[in-house]
């Protein structure tokens, strides 16, 4: 079954009486547990679509679907349940909360979803081992490096056992070594999980990762499954 | 999300930026306590100016005959009372009756060879309870005998105004009751000072019999002074004397004045209080704002992991909630601390301003405050919800950021 389904979707923004269109009559499907890159210069739209697939914003026109529900009618309470249980965002700046520990802020999904505590703790505990950084599990994000932060956010978007994972250029603010690390625990993870990667890059040695690629430019998808 | 994670949240975002948390608790702090300082004095001096207005000049119920008039402090037979004794033994049969005895006023001018002074003559039963405050207050000299024929007392503002002391003689003029004038030398037996500067000036004490027989008054008095064990049973004791000849007063009726200027102060202090409690309150709405500003990047993420506007709403309020908690607990103990220094210091307001009041208002030469534990209560809880009321709108605010906004905040 398709993870995501995209139709004719548009999305404009305006700046004063000036309209730009972010997305153009977009249709994409991506299957269960695909590892799928997003790739194209600044401002193709990459950020715009994950930002509809996840939720966070709601097009013009056309429909997004999620596992096949049409999310583009719920509300907003109805779009943070579906996030809350279907989808995991890895951000380019890590986005973890500050003033939680690393074993804390991959709880907090798992806390919003209403797990039992004993679950909670195996849970947290296997993803920080998971991704390395369980040693790191009573430190602060500032007491962290960056890949260690990063690791901590990718533990965090698996946490609820989503169907989907997106990802907005997640090695963008890391080290070549550690962007490697972080993608090689994404592909790897998403092979051990078959949850559904959808990340955004522009950096070639990323998109190696991909199980497909997709190439945008000017809001509009210029290819739509090149597989790497 | 389960409240107590909320919590952890809302107290761990407070030791973010400690230095504006603490300046933010302070000024709740520091507004409560200024709160509880206020209401403490101003309770102080309100009860002391009673109680003292009740121990001295009117108990806290009075019988009187109807036709009374107490600034013209008649001494006709028709306005007086002409069986004091028989009242007295009836209303002291009474449970909630602490003391009660027969008092008759007369006007008088006090005269030396080179001063005179108006005064307001008390003939008293000096065996009563009732007039124990002033043995206390006996200075020089000593108190009354029921047989005294020419000793009088006076307060020492007095006797010292006029250049006299105990043991010396001095003239009384008064209009007896028949409307004539008529005067006698007395002896200074003794000097009081209750502390009551309008009270010491003005008043002379002499035994009841004598001034019955100085004024032609018969047996005849002005009142019953009457004091209960408990001033809560003022009405129900009031309410049992009532008759058809006489008039009963009770302290409230008594202090009229100054019961209904304090009433009239208190609507000028509620909006003082309501003024610091604003000011409070921009103080929390303006650190909850910059908390949210600072923060709206973070409110997108946690909205991205699925977090509800309730549950931002949830932990800002709670946020805000910690803050007025710990504030109001430092409050009740700088409060405390302040209330309880000027309940046994005091503020000294010196004899002429405590006079300026004149007889009608006991106010003493230092003004204390006292605890009002009720009241202090209820300001903590108006504190506490002001604070709470003040963060609605930063609340809301976060509550209600776009995710896809929130997250594009630099």
């Amino acid at each position: 079954m398709e993870a995501i389904q995209l139709e004719h979707v548009t999305k404009a923004y305006h700046i004063g009486a000036v309209e730009t269109k972010a997305l153009n009559d977009v249709n994409l499907s991506v299957a269960e547990g695909e590892f799928t890159a997003l790739v194209g210069p600044s401002g193709s739209g990459k950020t715009t679509l994950l930002q509809l697939i996840g939720c966070l914003d709601k097009p013009d026109q056309g429909a997004v679907k999620i596992k096949g529900q049409d999310v583009t009618r719920l509300t907003g309470n109805q779009r943070a349940d579906l996030r809350r249980e279907r989808i995991g965002f890895i951000f380019q700046f890590f986005a973890l909360v500050p003033v939680l520990t690393a074993y804390e802020n991959v709880e907090l999904p798992l806390l919003l979803n209403g797990v039992k505590p004993k679950e909670r703790r195996e849970r947290v505990i296997e993803l920080l081992e998971a991704v390395g950084v369980s040693h790191r599990a009573n430190h602060r994000p500032v007491q962290m490096s960056g890949g260690e932060q990063q690791r901590v956010a990718i533990a965090r978007a698996l946490a609820s056992r989503p169907v989907l994972v997106l990802a907005d250029e997640p090695t963008a603010n890391l080290d070549t070594a550690n962007g490697q690390q972080a993608m090689e625990i994404m592909r790897r993870l998403n092979e051990e999980t078959g949850t559904a990667f959808v990340y955004a890059t522009h950096d070639p040695r990323v998109v190696a990762f991909a199980h497909r690629v997709v190439n945008m430019r000017d809001g509009r998808i210029t290819d739509n499954g090149a597989h790497a | 999300m389960p409240l107590n994670k909320l919590w952890t949240l809302a107290a761990r975002d407070l030791g973010r930026n400690r230095r504006r948390s603490i300046l933010t608790l302070l000024a709740v702090a520091l507004g409560l306590a200024l709160l509880m300082v206020m209401n403490g004095y101003i309770a102080g001096v309100t009860e002391d100016t009673l109680q003292n207005s009740i121990r001295l000049r009117t108990g806290h119920v009075q019988i009187r005959a109807s036709s009374y008039e107490e600034d013209e402090l008649s001494l006709q037979a028709k306005d007086l009372l002409a069986n004091p004794d028989e009242l007295t033994a009836r209303v002291s049969t009474l449970s909630e009756v602490k003391a009660a005895a027969p008092v008759l006023w007369a006007s008088g001018i006090l005269e030396t060879h080179d001063d005179s002074a108006g005064l307001q003559i008390y003939g008293i039963d000096t065996a009563s309870p009732m007039y124990a405050p002033i043995q206390a207050a006996m200075i020089s000299g000593e108190f009354l005998t029921p047989d005294d024929r020419n000793g009088i007392l006076i307060g020492k503002p007095l006797a010292d105004s006029m250049n006299v002391g105990a043991g010396q003689k001095v003239n009384l003029a008064i209009v007896n009751s028949d409307g004539r004038p008529d005067e006698g030398t007395f002896t200074i037996r003794g000097l009081f000072a209750t502390g009551i500067p309008s009270y010491d000036q003005s008043v002379a004490f002499m035994p009841l019999s004598k001034a019955q027989a100085f004024t032609g008054t018969n047996r005849h008095a002005s009142a019953i002074f009457i004091l209960l064990n408990n001033q809560a049973d003022t009405e129900k004791v009031a309410a049992a004397l009532r008759g058809p000849d006489v008039k009963v007063l009770t302290w409230s009726d008594l202090n009229q004045v100054f019961v209904q200027t304090m009433q009239t102060s208190m609507s000028f202090y509620a909006i003082l209080d309501f003024i610091v409690m604003l000011i409070v309150a921009v103080i929390i709405a303006n650190t909850l704002l910059m908390s949210v500003f600072e923060r709206i990047r973070e409110m997108g993420i946690l909205a991205a992991l699925g977090m509800k506007g309730r549950n931002i709403l949830q932990m800002f309020l709670l946020e805000a909630a910690g803050l007025g908690l710990a504030g109001i607990v430092v409050g009740i103990v700088l409060g405390s601390a302040g209330v309880a220094y000027l309940a046994t210091n005091g503020i000294p307001i010196g004899d002429q301003v405590a006079a300026v009041g004149g007889s009608s208002l006991a106010l003493g030469t230092t003004l204390y405050a006292r605890f009002v534990p009720g009241t202090f209560a209820a300001l903590s809880l108006a504190m506490l919800l002001i604070v709470v009321l003040a963060s609605l709108y930063p609340a809301w605010y976060a509550a209600r950021l776009e995710p896809v906004e929130a997250l594009r905040a630099e």
